[in-house]
């Protein structure tokens, strides 16, 4: 009942910007709302935002799919280096991708720089689940298509492609919902979507009810994505059909395929991670000023910490209830409550962050406004969905069953507890701690809207370096954004992975 | 002296019955199999006995303590049952020494006892190993170890060998059934595996329908089932249709005397017989007594012991097959002609 009554409390804290959403909505009324969405800027907005997702997404979907299963299931030379080479992209904050190109080549502009960037920084979204999902799945089932008589070719699309296909799904989704939501990297590159309109009207404009009728059409879309996810999955399982033991089937061999695919990776490595870092580190060593900068550097790096490391602990204990109900108590209404918080990836950190800052000015009185808790329970709601996938995971580890058996030895539950389950569970829990941390270290646009006055993050300081073309003083920030991310990022891939395989 | 006495236990799963009325004596001491088909509701008996589940209505009584009963739930880690589960479900972040010592005193966890138990089941020198390192019937011997290690007064076993193959399973049973003899530990082991029940337990108690059915010492069950549904489920059997004259039933395979201990219960005329497979034997070429059946065989099974023959009888085409055991002898291919004869006393029942 507790567990329950907790499990409802999170849920609703979890929902408040969109109930500030459409309450705001209805105050301003439907005539207001109806002409603010229905004009021209919407269309072209709507335009924009939409053949970028297609586009994008299309383009992360051939490319994180190819490199996986080069990766996992071919004779690529090198194919443990390039497995992590692959991955580290995704460290890298988009904005900062975005200002590694558009710093060194004005060409990078608009529509098809957004492309080549956005596809460059967003692939190892796909990437990920589909190379788990190769390496999880029974290769032993290609061996059986061959052997009805089915060519190597509609092998890979009816069998592969197949069992990869929730993960391909799965990756499309988050990639998608992250372009709806970027901020950083369009702003850079002057391409206007959904997002960067609904900064610019809340924050520069100060035209609220504009933000909020385009943020109800931005959360219509997510959904849309969300939901043409949940459809083209379907219910097919891609698990083994066994409980046999996973069994090693030698990797096709490329033949004279290896140059060209190894010129691929090499390409995309050099593209992906090469210019973001490498134009970071020529900005630092060709203009940077030392003056000032270590201070700066510490301070906010510090409140980064503090802020990531805040949000970080709350996600991971709200994330408990729902986690605990969602694996240990079956029912439809927990089940519900498990899957209405996934609603939060349907609102970006731009609307949750407009919502509650506007609605903490207006209704409570400006008392929590561009304050720290603000701040942080705003990082908490936009990164709710990556906490529970990390605390779900670390529970699985601890079965009730163990639970039991440890009572049944004479143990009270708190020392159960403390002895067993935590035991158990405990460095899930840290994993979905540092996922939460490393999101809001590189998280911009909420931070730009409520970060208290007079503080600066690791992220808006190197913003406001960007925007005054102190490319020499940004790109240090940049570099230790890069560092910050990347390091744990590997060790939380291998404990995901390990998790995927016992 | 009796250890656990269940009245009237019920439970339910939302609106689905498991347990709709358990009755159940276990003696000090000896072992108890609870025998019954998967689904009939075993292992929710045992997790309610173990504390695990709480019993919709009824009592458990442990020695002279009332565990479940009105207004009383007494939590798992106050039973003192020990509890066995099928996987073994051993810590997996404990060395086997950690596991067998989970449940005692922190200062006993590096005493003598935790060598004394890895000895007994057969592991010394293993303590240091975790659970990933050993082999099933290693970790079975550790969950086992672990659950005596609190010196319980009942050990719960659910179907702690299914997981096993055959060889194993036969080695950890008799290690199992010895240890528990050793410590005078009361033991309750649940198996859908009548050939386990049978040979391990004192006692077999048959769940059927969330009760139970029929408690009784191996062979009694198999001699005396309480009813035809007992005895199909309890070994091979031929269930044929009989007609009762007094102290006797005419059958296909002849007159045969009928068990006295069932002749009360015969309202009608009509009865279901049970012969056991090893109840009927080939007729040799010697002289015919009158109460032989002529058959063909239509599969002959060659175990190596034994051989189980189905038998068609040639009376009628449509009847039952007639299932025969025999000590080894000659081959049978399909289609041979034989000649059964049966032995009585059997056992009948009113017709379903």
């Amino acid at each position: 009942m507790a567990l329950t009554a907790a499990g409802l409390a999170v849920a609703a804290v979890l929902a408040l910007p969109l109930v500030f959403l459409l309450i705001e909505a209805h105050g301003a009324g439907a005539a207001t709302v109806g002409n603010l969405i229905f004009r021209r800027l919407t269309a072209d907005l709507l335009w924009n935002t939409v053949r970028l997702t297609v586009v994008v997404t299309a383009a992360c979907a051939v490319i994180g799919t190819a490199t996986a299963w080069c990766v996992e299931r071919t004779n690529l030379p090198g194919r443990r280096v390039w497995a992590v080479l692959v991955v580290v992209p995704l460290a890298i904050p988009d904005f900062v991708v975005s200002f590694g190109w558009a710093s060194l080549w004005t060409w990078v502009h608009g529509f098809e720089g957004a492309v080549v960037v956005m596809t460059l920084a967003v692939y190892p979204l796909v990437y990920l689940p589909v190379a788990a999902s190769l390496r999880a799945a029974d290769p032993g089932q290609e061996e059986v298509a061959r052997s009805l008589g089915v060519g190597r070719a509609r092998t890979f699309l009816r069998i592969t492609l197949g069992q990869a296909r929730g993960a391909i799904l799965g990756g499309c989704l988050l990639v998608a919902l992250v372009l709806l939501a970027e901020y950083g990297a369009f702003e850079i590159l002057g391409y206007q979507t959904f997002t960067t309109e609904i900064f610019t009207e809340f924050s520069v404009s100060f035209s609220v009810p504009a933000a909020c009728a385009l943020s109800l059409v931005l959360i219509l879309l997510s959904l849309l994505v969300l939901g043409g996810e949940g459809m083209l999955r379907g219910k097919g399982r891609i698990s083994r059909s066994g409980p046999l033991a996973a069994r090693q089937m030698p990797p096709h061999r490329l033949g004279r395929a290896t140059l060209p695919a190894l010129a691929g990776f090499v390409a995309l490595t050099v593209l992906a991670l090469g210019v973001p870092v490498g134009s970071s580190i020529y900005w630092m060593v060709a203009r940077s000023s030392h003056a000032i900068l270590g201070v700066s550097l510490m301070s906010s790096a510090l409140h980064t910490g503090l802020y990531a490391a805040a949000a970080g602990a709350l996600d991971t204990v709200a994330a408990l209830p729902i986690a605990l109900l969602a694996i240990r108590h079956a029912g439809r209404l927990r089940y519900l409550l498990e899957r209405s918080t996934y609603l939060v990836l349907a609102v970006p950190g731009v609307v949750t962050a407009f919502a509650l800052s506007y609605f903490s000015e207006r209704y409570g009185g400006g008392f929590l406004y561009q304050t720290a808790p603000l701040l942080v329970v705003c990082y908490a709601i936009m990164f709710f969905p990556l906490a529970l996938v990390g605390v779900k995971a670390s529970l699985a580890r601890a079965p009730v069953s163990l639970d039991e058996i440890a009572r049944s030895l004479g143990q009270r539950r708190l020392a159960v507890l403390w002895r067993v389950t935590l035991r158990l569970a405990g460095p899930g829990l840290v994993a979905a701690f540092c996922l939460v941390f490393l999101s809001v270290v590189t998280e911009l646009t909420a931070t730009l809207l409520l970060i208290p006055t007079g503080v600066q993050t690791l992220a808006t300081q190197f913003w406001a370096y960007e925007q005054n073309l102190s490319y020499g003083q940004a790109a240090p920030f940049a570099l230790v954004m890069i560092a910050v991310a990347a390091i744990p990022s590997y060790v939380l891939g291998r404990f995901f992975d390990r998790t995927a395989h016992s | 002296m009796t250890q656990l006495v269940v009245t009237g236990l019920h439970k339910a799963f939302g609106d689905h019955p498991v347990l709709t009325g358990v009755d159940l004596e276990v003696p000090a001491g000896e072992l108890t199999a609870i025998l019954g088909p998967s689904g009939s509701g075993k292992t929710t008996l045992l997790r309610v006995l173990a504390g695990f589940e709480r019993a919709d209505a009824g009592t458990v009584t442990i020695g002279d303590v009332v565990v479940d009963g009105p207004g009383v739930h007494v939590a798992p880690e106050r039973r003192q049952i020990g509890y066995v589960p099928q996987e073994g479900s051993l810590f997996p972040h404990l060395t086997v020494a950690a596991n067998i010592g989970f449940g005692l005193p922190a200062r006993q966890r590096r005493g003598p006892v935790i060598a004394e138990l890895l000895e007994a089941v057969g592991l010394a020198g293993l303590g240091k190993r975790y659970p990933h390192q050993l082999s099933g019937g290693q970790q079975q011997r550790v969950a086992l170890a672990r659950a005596l290690a609190i010196r319980p007064k009942i050990v719960l076993l659910d179907e702690p060998f299914a997981s096993l193959d055959a060889h194993l399973r036969a080695s950890v049973r008799a290690d199992v059934q010895r240890l528990l003899a050793e410590a005078g530990i009361t033991g309750i082991l649940v198996t859908h595996d009548q050939d386990e029940a049978l040979s391990t337990a004192d006692r077999v108690a048959v769940l059927r329908h969330g009760r139970i059915a029929q408690c009784a010492a191996p062979q009694d069950l198999y001699d005396r089932p309480a009813d035809a549904d007992i005895a199909r489920f309890i070994g091979d059997a031929n269930l044929i249709d009989g007609v009762i004259d007094t102290d006797t039933v005419d059958t296909i395979l002849g007159k045969l005397p009928v068990e006295p201990a069932c002749l009360p219960a015969l309202s009608s005329d009509k009865a279901t017989v049970l012969i056991r497979p090893e109840q009927v034997e080939l007729a040799g070429p010697g002289p015919r007594e009158g109460r032989e059946l002529a058959g063909h065989v239509v599969a002959y099974g060659y175990h190596g012991h034994d051989a189980v023959i189905h038998v068609r009888p040639d009376l009628d085409a449509a009847a039952p097959t007639i299932i025969v055991r025999t000590l080894g002898g000659q081959q049978l291919p399909p289609g041979s002609p034989v000649v059964l004869r049966a032995r009585g006393p059997v056992l009948a029942w009113p017709p379903d």
